[in-house]
């Protein structure tokens, strides 16, 4: 059954910034984009290092000449190991479609974060 | 199992770890010279082609020099079980990349003094390469003998970068050498700006990942190089250790080599046999980046056509950003046992062999191992 986890105080998590909690035997990374929270298993379903280590940053956009189009600046979390690009919203793989990281709903009430695994 | 990782890079965060081991003039051009970058820089002749994330992997990040050490035995030796880490160093490889070639030389031996120093006594598990540049093979051989007798220095390396094909009679003093000190020459990935102008085929590409993906290239011109010109006739006993520069190209590589050679045998009379047959006896080839189809059995296929069960070495490239996890490297079963280590000690006479309590520990973590097994 569905729980509700206590991860920080909003204020200890503003944007831009992530933290790791464990429940149980998951570790679960939590962000702030932009005000509001999402949550991601730590686990990369490349070769299940740790997601959440890596940097926060932006990627850039498919196009179809020789051009930068930057994207989802601040929106995308790189996994520390072989630097695979996850969407914080939903999980999923930049540029390898059917992969995505298994995502949890996140929420902020009272002032505090809270994870339902 | 006993695990031999045979490309394990220990860095630094300033190349001033060098300074007590560099002396005089040397010194002083370290320290007032001309550098590729800010202070604690490495010279070097940097290659064109840039990472856009850096090459390290985002969860190793000394904060201090005495963390290196920390970090690669928590976070790769204990963590991974490996039993014996062989040292490449990291920037000392681009030495190959600079004009002069004593200071060159000058650089690559304060390196190998500070790892026989600094690093080498930290772990038991801890063995080393002796870093050459070999823009002047002279100076390269006489860094081989200065060190060669060292028994935790099982090889010596030079980047696959380099001025010329590396079985060109011109590098044949640096074999000598290594034959007289019984330590096989390896190639590793690296040395490809500066003086070394010719990486890659047909001119630069303009991207990092094509420079990535093609590797492959100065390997193949080297393996084919060293053959041709006979150095295996010329010095039998010695390996020639390939690192980090792909593995399922070779088989292909062989089918085509040997066909040529049938017909063109009498151009190069001193090569004697088959030219797979040198591959068989006296080259080996470190595992990381292997390749990764979709179709595993596809690869399994190729690389049994160069006995991979014999010549496959296992290597992570810890702690760089392609970097080969132990547990992610499925190999055929049978395989095993050599690739993650026995090949290794056949190839590397000074590594120690597995004692029975590596072997008692071995036994207890092989569940573990075992999952990764196809």
């Amino acid at each position: 059954m569905a729980k509700k986890v206590e991860v920080c105080a909003v204020g200890d998590l503003p944007p831009g910034a992530k933290t790791v909690v464990t429940v149980g035997a998951r570790r679960i990374g939590v962000f702030n984009v932009g005000g509001s929270f999402y949550a991601m298993l730590d686990v990369c379903p490349h070769q299940g290092a740790s997601i959440c280590e890596g940097p926060i940053c932006g990627t850039n956009k498919p196009v179809d000449d020789y051009r930068y189009e930057f994207m989802m600046e601040g929106e995308i979390v790189r996994c520390s190991r072989h630097g695979w690009e996850f969407a914080i919203k939903s999980g999923e793989c930049v540029g390898v479609p059917g992969v995505r990281a298994k995502t949890y709903p996140a929420a902020a009430e009272s002032g505090k974060v809270f994870v339902t695994v | 199992m006993f695990i031999v990782d045979c490309d394990v890079h220990n860095n630094w965060n300033s190349a001033d770890v060098l300074l007590p081991y560099l002396k005089g003039w040397w010194r002083d051009f370290y320290l007032r010279g001309e550098r590729t970058g800010p202070p604690g820089s490495l010279p070097h002749g940097h290659r064109a082609w840039f990472h856009p994330e850096d090459f390290k992997r985002q969860d190793v990040q000394p904060q201090s020099e005495a963390e290196h050490y920390a970090v690669m035995k928590e976070k790769h030796l204990d963590a991974n079980g490996v039993d014996i880490a062989i040292l490449t160093g990291d920037e000392p490889l681009e030495c190959s990349t600079l004009g002069n070639p004593h200071l060159a030389c000058a650089l690559t031996a304060a390196y190998n003094d500070w790892q026989i120093a600094e690093w080498l006594p930290k772990d038991e598990r801890l063995y080393g390469s002796i870093i050459i540049a070999p823009q002047d093979p002279q100076l390269a051989a006489k860094e081989i003998r200065r060190l060669g007798s060292h028994p935790k220095m099982v090889q010596v390396m030079s980047s696959h970068g380099s001025t010329m094909p590396y079985g060109d009679p011109f590098y044949h003093p640096i074999y000598e050498a290594c034959a007289e000190e019984g330590l096989p020459f390896a190639v590793h990935l690296g040395g490809n700006g500066g003086i070394n102008t010719a990486p890659f085929a047909n001119g630069s590409p303009r991207y990092f990942c094509e420079a990535h993906t093609l590797l492959t290239q100065p390997a193949q011109t080297h393996l084919v190089s060293m053959v041709m010109n006979g150095v295996f006739e010329k010095f039998p006993q010695m390996k020639f250790v390939i690192v980090e520069c792909g593995v399922a190209w070779i088989p292909p590589l062989l089918w085509r080599w040997d066909t040529n050679w049938k017909a063109l045998r009498k151009e190069t009379p001193w090569v004697k046999k088959a030219p797979s047959e040198y591959f068989l006896s006296n080259v080996r080839v470190s595992s990381q980046p292997l390749e990764a189809p979709e179709e595993r059995d596809a690869l399994w296929a190729v690389l049994a056509s160069m006995n991979a069960k014999e010549t496959l070495m296992f290597a992570s490239d810890y702690p760089h950003w392609d970097q080969d996890e132990i547990g992610a490297v499925r190999l055929p079963e049978e395989w095993r046992e050599n690739v993650f280590g026995g090949n290794a000690l056949e190839t590397y006479p000074r590594l120690p062999r597995p004692s029975a309590k590596t072997k008692a520990r071995a036994n207890g973590n092989g569940a573990a191992q075992q999952n990764a097994a196809v």
